[in-house]
């Protein structure tokens, strides 16, 4: 019945004509800026919203996309089981838990970037992009042989920086190295406007003078982050959540349904903290 | 004599190795140690912005291996403490510019030059994680209380351990707060999965982004919590026995009070 619903919503190569999916690459340079949690969440969003979705773990050796989606214990084959035709496409796809229409492609997490070819994960990217709307591929921190391997399949990136000087410059560093040929975009994460406000962090504005690329969105700190990651539950699930909301408009913005500005998030006085609610 | 050469790891990146780095170093130089900082994340150099000495680099580590120009033209000397030095990393050059072997090579020539060598390792465990190792003889394991990033420290710590290194644990932006309300994992169960001796418990702390910012290492801003907390790991890395500090979660009224202060 499983193999049904896979076969119904995720068409296997050939079956059926349909235009190629977009694969997009999230990377930032800096490390522990929150790449995993904007893939997770990115693809979570897109796929209620009725896309299919495949999110690819890039991060060989130090994977951790699993672990944001609660699906660690259903991981049975990896990315280089797959290169290394040991496993098929559709035995290393993990379907999630709750959206019908995502899957999870594991990275190897004994084994080494180096071991990966990236002419190969560029094929199978290639080769996901038939059977998905959206290809999501979780870059490792750094731009070392797993950035390459990462970006080589992506023809759009969305670059995740945080409002702090070494973050910019290393964001600034990587949109470098992913060169003309690929769309850009970028998203401003863990924004504390009170900080803002008080001159002891960049603005929105700061980051992107620096940057200059189009803003995809903007994310403001929130304890609910962490709390959803150690509990394997993308926020992008929960209605209730203003972070989560900023998600699921960042994925409209991708397909296109949301034409608007991004919103950068504002501080909230007391009285909207008290009677505001999560609204 | 020979310094001790300590590089700080993770495996995960953003957990805090750069400013934890820079931290210890300028606790430690306070102190009157001599300290070298080596920032080994080349192409995606930051140990000079937390310090604030990014206009005044000259040379870098990839140019002293290069013979372009002698190790200590390359050194740049802390604004405050003059015991304080760093050796940055180049910036548009890639991690395999460099050997593990010469890595080596410079980490040894600078051990003749003061009492403790601090590697700032970049995030990873590809080449560059290797070069930061390869002249090293001790590691600093920096973790936060999250899955992902305990996860990561434990792949690490494992490859330390093949290579027979010691390695102790600073476990970094705690929220007591949240340890309590049963969101965040609690030292002891971050320390009982990793089984590594404890060496630093640092809470979250604001002023961490607002004096990395303006490039001056917390470490050395009189009468802050963190200070004092950075100053008590140098005196562990010294020998000494000092108690943890209890972090508790500050209660309504003192959240109150502190934002009145």
């Amino acid at each position: 019945m499983i193999n049904e619903v896979v076969q119904d919503e995720v068409p296997a190569t050939g079956t059926v004509r349909r235009p190629r999916g977009r694969a997009i690459v999230v990377t930032s340079g800096k490390g522990g800026v929150g790449k995993t949690t904007t893939t997770a969440n990115i693809g979570t969003a897109l796929a209620v919203l009725g896309n299919t979705v495949v999110m690819v773990d890039a991060d060989v050796g130090l994977r951790n996309l699993d672990i944001v989606l609660g699906l660690e214990a259903r991981v049975r084959h990896h990315v280089l089981d797959v290169l290394e035709g040991k496993s098929t496409i559709e035995d290393a796809l993990v379907s999630d838990k709750r959206v019908p229409k995502l899957r999870l492609l594991a990275a190897a997490q004994t084994r080494e970037k180096d071991d990966v070819d990236t002419a190969a994960f560029r094929d199978l990217i290639g080769s996901l992009r038939d059977r998905f709307d959206f290809v999501l591929i979780d870059c490792p921190a750094g731009i070392e042989k797993g950035f390459v391997n990462a970006i080589a399949g992506a023809d759009e990136a969305i670059v995740v920086c945080t409002p702090e000087v070494s973050a910019v410059r290393d964001a600034d560093r990587v949109v470098g190295l992913l060169g003309d040929d690929r769309t850009v975009q970028l998203i401003v994460n863990r924004l504390r406007p009170a900080l803002v406000r008080k001159g002891k962090m960049l603005s929105v504005e700061d980051v992107n003078d620096i940057l200059h690329l189009p803003l995809l969105g903007v994310i403001a700190e929130a304890p609910d982050v962490i709390v959803s990651t150690n509990r394997g539950q993308p926020v992008a699930l929960d209605p209730a959540s203003e972070v989560g909301e900023a998600y699921r408009t960042i994925a409209r913005r991708i397909t296109g349904q949301d034409t608007a500005a991004p919103e950068i998030p504002r501080e909230k006085t007391l009285f909207g903290k008290l009677f505001g609610g999560r609204s | 004599m020979s310094a001790r050469r300590i590089v700080f790891t993770s495996g995960k990146g953003g957990v805090g190795k750069t400013t934890t780095t820079a931290n210890v170093g300028a606790a430690l130089a306070k102190s009157g140690k001599r300290v070298v900082l080596v920032d080994a994340d080349i192409g995606l150099r930051n140990l000079d912005l937390v310090l604030g000495v990014e206009k005044r680099i000259v040379f870098d580590l990839v140019e002293v291996v290069e013979g372009r120009c002698q190790l200590r033209q390359a050194l740049i000397k802390d604004k405050r403490l003059e015991n304080l030095s760093i050796l940055p990393a180049a910036q548009t050059r890639d991690k395999t510019a460099i050997s593990e072997a010469q890595m080596a090579g410079v980490m040894e020539q600078l051990s003749a030059l003061c009492d403790y060598v601090l590697i700032d390792c970049p995030a990873g465990i590809e080449h560059g994680f290797r070069n930061a190792l390869a002249g090293a003889s001790e590691a600093i394991v920096v973790t936060t209380p999250e899955v992902s990033a305990i996860r990561d420290a434990d792949r690490v710590i494992g490859k330390l351990h093949e290579r027979g290194m010691p390695v102790r644990l600073i476990i970094n932006r705690i929220r007591p707060e949240m340890v309590r309300s049963g969101d965040m994992l609690a030292v002891d169960d971050v320390t009982e999965i990793l089984a590594a001796e404890l060496l630093g418990i640092v809470p979250d702390d604001e002023e961490v982004i607002d004096t990395t910012n303006k490039g001056e290492p917390v470490a050395l801003v009189p009468d802050s919590r963190l200070a004092a907390i950075y100053a008590k790991i140098a005196r562990r890395l010294e020998g000494e026995l000092v108690p943890f500090t209890v972090l508790s979660a500050p209660s309504f009224l003192e959240r109150l009070f502190r934002k009145a202060g």
